[in-house]
């Protein structure tokens, strides 16, 4: 499986989606953001704020790129190939998640880095220790999502509901504007969005506040609904593939 | 002697189709087995129910005499689907390495790509390959385990001339090896220049298996020619005569034993201009695959 793993992570990273959508998109969103003064708040604040949703943001495109792939390779028809392999299907799958976890790790590394580097963000080893984990583990709901689109939908059309989802998650989650700008309706929306849910816990933890048990709460739901999706969307595709 | 892979009454159907309508065979090891049919016999359909791709409606399929999917864990299988597998972003030795990675005892990755001709090919990205080199890369994933058995769906089609020679190459290198190879084909000739062994196939059923000599002995294949006059149904009465055509005064016939034709002909003092074309199995598979196919069956049957 770890063949299958290094395989994927190759053709990621070769991949222009994800690199653009992925990695540079956050990093310049986030450059903009808080050196054109768009962001509201204390400068250092604002840079830790963004950052955490820049983050957020880019870890949400690498993961949702990576449900589009599956689309992709089920279109090549080289699941069907893998399925004559002696790769179990269970590996399969757990490969292409795994893939996904790990794909994410450039996105959030990318934006932290330009957070210190460029922005000057300070924060406790502990603060970041957790920020990094909450925002790694936290993109598992979003990978699962993804990856029923693309085993549900077709090549194109997973491609094109992955961005959709994810730039809706992203818009109405609050990771480009603050909820706090929002009107009342949408901001009570947000609440109940899995992807302002997953940034919220780092932004509490960027305070220096423990995690919310609401937000957690909504997010673990969502992992659950997304999860399912995705064995619902994997059985249908085994029955096509 | 051990069978490589059976089908063993199997049906399926798709909407109103029957893909594959009481169809049975069995493969030993070691044979190197065409599967022959127009587009739609059911070819296909065997071959993802044999790999464990389609389960079928019902009979049984297997491998070494289990089921395919077990096969295929324990990395006894290489298949070649009719098309796939060919990925965006990855290189010739980067997807041969992984694949030959999933099997237990694979081929050294010098040895596979020697194979399939790829070894100058080996850093290219395989989306960029043109239709005949992605081709070897699709074989080269089938053989890249060093499998006991290896299933290639239509692998020339498509193809060029010279593409296809150079596939049918690699293909015999690797049956030296001594393994099971079954494919399919609508080409004739390659079934005839490749396979021990032609399993015709149409409309989801066996219609006829043997050698591909056989399978031309079977179907009146030499054609007798002669030039007639006057009332000529007689010559359908001759020994060996399956089928009779008068064109003008040139009476065809379709012999199952040439030799009984002509004496026959020459005893009745009829040998006039007389043409005998031994047929290729061009004329055998037509005769086959059109209204014939029951007849070919039974034919079968008899000699069997």
């Amino acid at each position: 499986m770890s063949g299958y793993i290094r395989l994927e992570l190759i053709r990621s990273l070769r991949d222009g989606g994800y690199i653009v959508f992925g990695v540079i998109m956050p990093v310049v969103m986030y450059l903009l953001f808080t050196n054109l003064g768009i962001a509201p708040g204390d400068k250092h604040d604002a840079a830790l704020f963004t950052m955490v949703s820049m983050a957020a943001y880019g870890a949400l495109g690498s993961a949702f790129n990576n449900g589009s792939g599956i689309a992709e390779d089920r279109a090549a028809g080289w699941l069907r190939q893998l399925r004559l392999t002696p790769l179990t299907p269970a590996q399969v799958v757990a490969g292409k998640v795994v893939t996904g976890v790990l794909g994410v790790v450039p996105s959030i590394a990318a934006v932290l880095l330009t957070g210190v580097l460029v922005n000057h963000v300070t924060l406790t080893a502990a603060q970041w220790a957790q920020i990094v984990a909450l925002l790694w583990v936290g993109t598992v709901p979003f990978s699962l999502l993804g990856l029923g689109n693309g085993y549900r939908l077709s090549g194109q059309t997973a491609a094109m509901a992955n961005l959709a989802t994810m730039l809706g998650l992203s818009i109405v989650g609050g990771l480009w504007l603050p909820t706090a700008n929002f009107p009342g309706w949408l901001r009570a929306i947000a609440e109940w969005t899995p992807s302002n849910s997953y940034a919220a816990l780092s932004w509490h933890a960027a305070a220096g506040e423990p995690p919310g048990l609401r937000q957690t709460a909504v997010l673990v739901g969502w992992l659950i609904v997304f999860g399912l999706y995705a064995m619902y969307g994997y059985r249908r595709a085994g029955k096509t593939a | 002697m051990e069978i490589a892979a059976s089908l063993t009454d199997v049906t399926k159907t798709f909407g109103v189709t029957r893909a594959a309508d009481g169809l049975t065979l069995s493969i030993p090891r070691g044979q190197t087995v065409a599967l022959l049919g127009p587009n739609g016999a059911g070819k296909s359909t065997a071959i993802g129910m044999l790999l464990g791709l389609l389960p079928p409606d019902s009979g049984t399929a297997s491998l070494f005499g289990g089921a395919p999917e077990r096969a295929v864990r324990q990395g006894r299988v290489g298949a070649m689907p009719q098309e796939g597998g060919i990925i965006a972003r990855v290189t010739v030795r980067e997807l041969l390495t992984f694949v030959s990675r999933t099997y237990r005892e694979p081929l050294p990755l010098d040895r596979i790509l020697a194979l399939a001709q790829l070894t100058a090919l080996a850093d290219r990205r395989v989306d960029r390959l043109s239709g005949g080199q992605a081709q070897r890369v699709r074989f080269a994933m089938a053989i890249a385990g060093d499998p006991e058995l290896i299933v290639l769906d239509e692998p020339t089609a498509a193809l060029d001339v010279e593409a296809r020679r150079e596939l049918w190459a690699s293909m015999r290198g690797f049956a030296e090896r001594g393994r099971t190879i079954l494919f399919s084909t609508h080409y004739l000739d390659e079934a005839d220049e490749q396979a021990d062994r032609v399993i015709v196939i149409n409309r989801g059923r066996v219609a006829a298996d043997g050698t591909s000599t056989e399978i031309k002995r079977l179907v009146a294949a030499t054609t007798v020619r002669v030039t007639v006059s006057g009332e000529a149904a007689w010559l359908g009465r001759l020994p060996g005569v399956t089928g009779l055509e008068i064109n003008g005064d040139r009476a065809t016939l379709r012999s199952t034993d040439a030799d009984a034709t002509v004496v026959a002909l020459a005893r009745a003092g009829a040998v006039r201009d007389i043409e005998v074309t031994p047929a290729d199995l061009e004329d055998a598979f037509v005769a086959l695959t059109t209204a014939a196919a029951p007849s070919g069956a039974a034919l079968l049957k008899e000699n069997a």
